[in-house]
């Protein structure tokens, strides 16, 4: 009941702050960038704000109550991938001086067909970005208030549809800051807390990976509504809708019901799930399996280089005044995510020990949820869930939102340019345009819900991870090279782009459809960054070696995206 | 603003920017050159730092039961450290950056 105020609460901020800003959103490019005229504070707590996703709060600590110190990994390449962003693209691109990716694209490669390109890869990294977010809101809303799976989805679906239509990005930046405090505060102070209150971290056994966790002293309690496969790590007794039962070391049954085990009980644990301890917790690289060299290596690359090409992110790089501001904005983001990176691994370990129920299950994205209830049962412990409910709510809402903006920019610009709808800007009326942009930001919601409907089975993490390993091989080559090397052609772009995002999402529909073991092959189809990324710059640099059609203007192209402001070039150009 | 007795004035280097010189590319691609030096080093650092890491955890037999305030010492290294390092490094490469386009702004408004 609390966790469902405290929902509310934030969302009612958040709606708050858009109409707030909806009455600064007079004119399309406040709609688009704010104006430029954002602080950067204001500006990196609202990136942070927006990077910062269900992925982030829920699914760091999820799958390293899973998989033990490998998931690790995962957080350090999220913050890092601000360093790439920060020492190749940020002040070149805020310098550049376009709205949106596509605008870079077709702008710097002198070539309407690179755009159309780019604007679908913008759709195709949003949808699948999109998706696992609106999954989140369905699985937490529904934990939070007890509705189905669906009520969540389309409830925050709509929420976030009426903010960015109504406010579009000056609402949204505010609302994106303030969304990244309530994170912050929502996964950091029950953290403290509960390390504080459990006398900093207990010598529980379980707690990194000694031992297999356990059914506490009085016992553990699961209701199983649905069949549920498991196995069992070592010789269990236990009680199954009342009938006693026994289980032999590595059996491997599908329970219904519900399951009492007694006090000490090792817990089965669901299928796909991993029962591990020792080395297998505590080391973050294993020689094979899931944690193998070779998918470590392609996450952190991955992650690395695919922040830079999310196309929510780097759109809000332009409400910066000028060159230097983006790199120091970027440098407070680091600073903001590093804070916030430091509480997820709480969760995880603490999980281990205080909520095993979620091994058998497999639910254990859901730890951040449930663990403050679990570790302290009663009224403290429901006030410390409602903020981590909240927090949650904030990092699906922020992450959608943001999302959103990009897909209905792209929706209602770049596509229908190519279209031939948009005759010319002369005859485009400010309120046409801002019309077509609300149209489209409701428009862009509704496939991302209808799959996160029917998708309820994918994973929030290897969605999320997919999007990285995409816009890594994508949009990474085209902003490095185009941004750095004179040489890079229209033909060179589009070619580099198609080779790395079909190598990448054949790996991503192999592992769909065919689930293959976790060898180094399997580990490669499920993050194939390492292969895809190196393809997509050695064909975009070989494919524009052998074109012989530059694109014109590169030399003034190169000196708007490196030459520093105040130069007074303009003054000179037009008296000249 | 007039041309001198000796014929036509020197362009100044803002001139040749403006004006797409070939004087003014060797300028541009200077600051370009110097900008990507600085960028691949800040890469190689943080790189070097942070790629050996998997390398050193594999390559390393027990790191796990090395432990540090009751956490394994790989745990310890993931979790916290490298945040801070990450801000440094990102820190010192934007003070850098910026001081070489401040040398750039100098060079080219020196006439």
């Amino acid at each position: 009941m609390i966790a469902a105020a405290a929902v509310v609460a934030v969302a009612a901020g958040a709606i708050g702050l858009g109409l707030w800003g909806v009455r600064l959103a007079r004119t399309t490019s406040d709609l688009y960038v704010a104006s430029r005229a954002i602080t950067p504070w204001w500006n990196a707590a609202a990136i942070s704000g927006e990077y910062l996703s269900a992925a982030s709060f829920l699914g760091i600590a999820g799958l390293g109550m899973k998989f033990g110190a490998s998931a690790l990994w995962l957080p350090l390449g999220f913050a890092a991938g601000y360093l790439a962003l920060l020492f190749f693209v940020a002040a070149p691109l805020r310098r550049f001086g376009a709205y949106t990716i596509p605008d870079f694209a077709e702008a710097r490669l002198s070539s309407p067909h690179v755009r159309l390109v780019a604007a679908a890869v913008v759709l195709t990294i949003g949808g699948f970005y999109l998706v696992p977010q609106l999954k989140g809101a369905g699985l937490t809303i529904g934990s939070v208030a007890g509705t189905p799976y669906w009520v969540g989805v389309v409830a925050v679906a709509a929420l976030v549809a009426l903010t960015v239509a109504l406010g579009g990005m000056r609402g949204v930046t505010y609302v994106q800051a303030y969304q990244y405090w309530v994170k912050t505060f929502g996964i950091a102070l029950p953290a403290c807390i509960l390390l504080v209150y459990l006398g900093g971290l207990p010598e529980r056994a379980a707690l990194f990976g000694r031992e297999l966790p356990k059914a506490p002293a009085d016992g553990l309690v699961v209701e199983l509504d649905d069949p549920q496969r498991v196995e069992f790590p070592a010789r269990a007794a236990f009680r199954l809708d009342g009938r006693p039962m026994r289980a032999e070391a590595g059996e491997k049954r599908v329970l219904e019901g519900r399951l009492v085990l007694p006090a000490g009980t090792v817990v089965p644990v669901a299928e796909g799930t991993d029962a591990e301890r020792g080395e297998d917790w505590a080391r973050p690289i294993e020689r094979s399996g899931p944690a193998s060299p070779v998918f470590v290596y392609s996450l952190l690359l991955a992650t690395f280089l695919g922040t830079m090409g999310l196309p929510h992110i780097l759109v809000r790089f332009y409400t910066n005044p000028d060159g230097s501001a983006a790199r120091r904005t970027t440098v407070r983001v680091l600073g903001l995510l590093g804070l916030f990176y430091l509480f997820p691994a709480v969760y995880a370990a603490l999980g281990r020990a205080l909520t095993p129920e979620l091994y058998v299950t497999g639910q254990t994205d859901s730890v951040v949820l449930e663990l403050p209830q679990a570790a302290w049962p009663g009224l403290g412990g429901e006030l410390l869930a409602a903020l981590t409910a909240a927090g949650a709510f904030a990092a699906f809402t922020s992450t959608s939102s943001g999302l959103l903006v990009s897909i209905a920019g792209t929706l209602s610009h770049d596509v229908r340019r190519v279209r031939g709808g948009g005759a010319s800007a002369a005859g485009d009326q400010p309120v046409e345009r801002m019309r077509r942009f609300r149209w489209a930001a409701v428009g862009g919601m509704v496939v991302p819900a209808l799959i996160a409907l029917s998708a309820r089975e994918l994973d929030i993490s290897v969605l999320v991870g997919w999007a990285f390993a995409l816009a890594a091989s994508t949009f990474c080559p085209l902003f490095l090279l185009g941004i750095w090397w004179r040489g890079l052609t229209a033909r060179g772009a589009i070619a580099g782009m198609a080779a790395g995002g079909l190598v990448a999402s054949s790996g991503i529909v192999a592992t769909l459809v065919a689930d293959p073991a976790p060898t180094t092959l399997g580990a490669l189809l499920a993050q194939p960054a390492v292969v895809s990324v190196p393809i997509a710059f050695a064909t975009m640099i070989g494919v524009s070696l052998r074109d012989s059609e530059r694109p014109v203007g590169t030399e003034e192209t190169m000196l708007a995206l490196h030459g520093p402001e105040g130069l007074g070039l303009e003054a000179l150009r037009a008296r000249g | 603003m007039s041309d001198g007795p000796g014929g036509p004035r020197p362009r100044s280097p803002r001139e040749e920017l403006a004006e797409g010189t070939p004087h003014g590319d060797v300028y541009l691609g200077r600051l370009i050159r110097a900008q990507l030096r600085l960028a691949l080093l800040a890469l190689g650092a943080f790189g070097g730092l942070v790629g050996s890491l998997p390398l050193l955890f594999l390559l390393w037999p027990g790191i796990e039961d090395v432990e540090l305030f009751g956490v394994p010492l790989p745990v310890v290294v993931l979790a916290a450290p490298l945040f801070p390092l990450i801000v440094v490094i990102g820190l010192l490469y934007q003070r850098r950056a910026d001081a070489l386009d401040e040398t750039f702004r100098d060079v080219v408004s020196h006439e």
